[in-house]
């Protein structure tokens, strides 16, 4: 089986700061990849860089068969066509405060893939639904709790038929009596087999979900494996890392 | 935040604003097609000689019965243009006008620049002062004085030569209200504009003190230099009505005297032409001034503020690009625009231009120099506005596929307009205002009408009063639709 995702040999640096050192890793289509480390280790800029919210200054980035080569400047199209192919859910949710909720969920398929409105209003009451916000289509976002606005942040990045979700630290911003409605919305993602990439600070959350752990420092993979890696690190900056995170849930 | 917008963008900016110039082609005069279309202007504020009828509205007067004459004489299809007088000159030099019949005096300042047909009116100055003053008598007593005077009128020299402080007025009657309210000392003016203003206005508040010098002025019609067929053309029209008696005919139903040869004119006799009753020229003038507003001021405001946003949005666009060169060019646009007077771009458009083959109608140019106004002033409250949008929803709408301009359009800048509309709206504001000022650059408006009809009945306070009115309503009524429109843009808040 093919790999859903590769990066390879990704590099970025702003100004002086070298954030990414070569990062590489693949994931399978349907598992869920874990990005795990310490603020400033370059775990939301990897994320960034396989949309192209950040421009990578060397190294490629493949998802399905959309690929794109930082190396050489790369073309406009071909990053449409790679960004075309996930699906991002931010810390901030960054819902548009002007449209409702339909209108969020409508606005990627109806003017950018240029689906029927009906079409894409059907859709966007499954996935409406499926997060639990059935009957909320005409509200706006600041009408919606924290855990609801990122619920549809979650529905307005699936509307567009993704092959990839990119999750950056979905429940970070949120109360804490708010963050297991999101949590439990994105195990249902798992479940169903959707391929996921979360940049996450919740550690339990994560050994239940992932397939895959990677464990940043200072721009470098430290460590990567399965969920073990959350139970049973090897390397002793994962270790202190954990322990701490831990300790401070 | 920094967006670079793309090149095809600006291009597509830049071509409305083309297509805006490009509807303000040059006005075609018709050379070749019979008979000649001959543009005449005349300030129409200006009685007995160029003024509007209170009673029709048609303009007329003895100059532009004079006008009238010749052009049949001589075979011309006369267009009359009406504007201030200081505004002739520049409009026939950028050939917005082929000729000035407006009681020009010949000097030779002017002959150096100017044709001048056959005089048809021989005159000499006088000084008029308050009924009060009695220590002016003569051009001698003017030295140190202050007298008003028009700016390009032959009369602001003759009082300068005296050694008077001249003091710039737009028309005769402004400058007789600054001497009744003693903050001028004198005006020298023509004997006949005198006496007629004296007998119409009734105005009994300044006097006739003495004459201006012994000399006997000649004014006659201005040509281009580059046009003598014309001057030749009005020289042979009025050697033939002054030899069958028309001009003695048209001069003596004005002045009771011939005044269109020499020594005819030192005896005037001006009867009353306005007997209305201040509130009679106010109702007359109503209407007028409501159709200068409605089809003068209104539709100025809307295209100029349509158009205005357009290029406010490019102008904040390119500051806030990366590309350093955009914002160069719009820095430097919006700074002119901010640092110099609204009616020096408006004259640099319309009396400027044509100097490098940029020649637009009064309606075009009075749009372009109103939209580029607005452009400058409003740019920076756009970008303030686009600024105030989160950077998140930039990143939003890109990672749902949006390009540049999609995003702008679909997802900032309705946020924006949430932000800029109170501003905006007094910028609005502004521009329906400023709109007054269009009739320098010739076109008809509110304004404009008041002051025609101010000219011709001295009715300054109540004329001015409702030409105020008119604005305030206007004015009011938008800042009405204000509140609605915040509180639609801001429905989605709480």
């Amino acid at each position: 089986m093919t790999d859903m995702i590769e990066v390879r040999g990704l590099e970025k640096s702003f100004g002086d700061h070298h954030v990414l050192r070569g990062v590489d890793f693949a994931a399978e289509s349907g598992t869920v990849t874990v990005l795990l480390g310490p603020s400033g280790s370059g775990k939301t800029t990897i994320l960034r860089s396989m949309n192209v919210l950040e421009t990578p200054d060397a190294g490629v980035v493949r998802i399905g068969d959309a690929s794109v080569d930082f190396t050489a400047k790369p073309d406009r199209r071909a990053i449409a066509a790679l960004r075309s192919r996930s699906g991002m859910v931010f810390q901030a949710h960054n819902l548009f405060p002007h449209k409702t909720v339909l209108g969020n969920l409508v606005e990627g398929p109806v003017q950018v893939q240029k689906r029927p409105v009906d079409e894409a209003a059907a859709d966007a009451r499954t996935l409406l639904a499926q997060v639990g916000l059935a009957g909320r289509e005409g509200s706006y976002p600041s009408q919606l709790s924290g855990g609801q606005q990122q619920r549809v942040g979650i529905a307005r990045a699936l509307a567009l038929r993704p092959e990839v979700l990119l999750l950056d630290e979905p429940t970070s911003a949120l109360d804490p009596e708010l963050v297991g409605e999101v949590l439990a919305v994105i195990r249902d993602l798992a479940a169903e087999n959707w391929t996921l990439v979360i940049v996450t600070h919740e550690v339990r959350f994560a050994r239940d979900v992932a397939d895959q752990v990677l464990f940043l420092d200072e721009g470098v993979v430290v460590e990567r494996g399965g969920a073990e890696v959350l139970t049973d690190p090897r390397e002793e900056r994962t270790k202190r890392f954990l322990s701490r995170v831990l300790d401070a849930g | 935040m920094q967006v670079s917008p793309r090149p095809t963008v600006l291009l597509a900016v830049l071509g409305v604003l083309g297509a805006v110039l490009a509807t303000g082609g040059p006005a075609t005069a018709g050379e070749d097609a019979a008979p000649q279309v001959v543009r005449v202007g005349t300030e129409g504020v200006y009685p007995p000689f160029t003024y509007r009828d209170p009673d029709t509205n048609e303009l007329t007067g003895f100059d532009v019965e004079v006008m009238r004459a010749i052009g049949k004489e001589a075979g011309w299809d006369l267009r009359f243009v009406e504007a201030p007088f200081d505004s002739l000159f520049p409009a026939l030099d950028s050939r917005r006008i082929d000729v000035i019949a407006n009681q020009v005096t010949i000097n030779p300042e002017r002959t150096a620049r100017y044709l001048f047909s056959t005089p048809y009116t021989y005159s000499h100055g006088v000084i008029v002062t308050a009924k009060d003053t009695d220590d002016i008598t003569s051009l001698a007593d003017l030295k140190g004085r202050t007298t008003a005077q028009t700016a390009s009128s032959n009369w602001a020299q003759v009082a300068k030569d005296a050694g008077a402080k001249v003091q710039y007025v737009q028309d005769f009657g402004p400058g007789v209200q600054l001497v009744e309210q003693g903050r001028v000392d004198a005006i020298v003016n023509d004997n006949i504009a005198v006496l007629d203003y004296l007998a119409t206005s009734g105005n009994d508040r300044v006097k006739i003190a003495g004459d201006a010098g012994d000399e006997v002025l000649e004014q006659a019609l201005a040509f281009r230099q580059s046009d003598p067929q014309l001057q030749q053309e009005a020289d042979a029209a009025i050697k033939t009505l002054t030899d069958d008696g028309t001009l003695a005919t048209i001069s003596e139903k004005y002045f009771g005297a011939d005044v269109t040869v020499p020594g005819g004119a030192t005896d005037v006799d001006i009867g009353a032409s306005d007997s209305r009753t201040t509130w009679e020229v106010v109702k007359d003038t109503a209407w007028p001034m409501f159709v200068g507003l409605v089809k003068g001021n209104i539709p100025l405001t809307i295209c100029s503020f349509v158009i205005g946003m357009v290029l406010a949005v490019a102008a904040a666009l390119a500051r806030l690009s990366s590309i350093r060169v955009l914002d160069r060019i719009a820095r430097a646009y919006i700074s002119i625009i901010r640092g110099t007077p609204l009616v020096v771009q408006l004259f640099i458009v319309f009396f400027g231009l044509p100097a490098i083959g940029i020649d637009l109608d009064p309606y075009p140019a009075a749009i372009v120099a109103l939209s580029l106004n607005v452009g400058g002033y409003a740019a920076e409250v756009v970008r303030a506005s686009i600024l105030s949008v989160p950077r998140g929803q930039y990143e939003a709408a890109t990672v749902i596929g949006m390009d540049y301009w999609q995003s702008m359009r679909r997802i900032v800048l309705p946020q924006a307009a949430r932000i800029a509309v109170p501003p905006l709206g007094n910028t609005l504001l502004s521009l329906i205002k400023d709109t007054a000022l269009a009739s320098l650059v010739l076109v008809p408006e509110l304004f404009r009408e008041a002051q025609v009809t101010a000219a011709a009945t001295t009715e300054y306070l109540p004329l001015y009063t409702m030409a105020a009115l008119y604005f305030w309503v206007v004015c009011y009524l938008v800042s009405l639709a204000q509140g609605p429109l915040e509180r639609r843009l801001s429905r989605y808040a709480t």
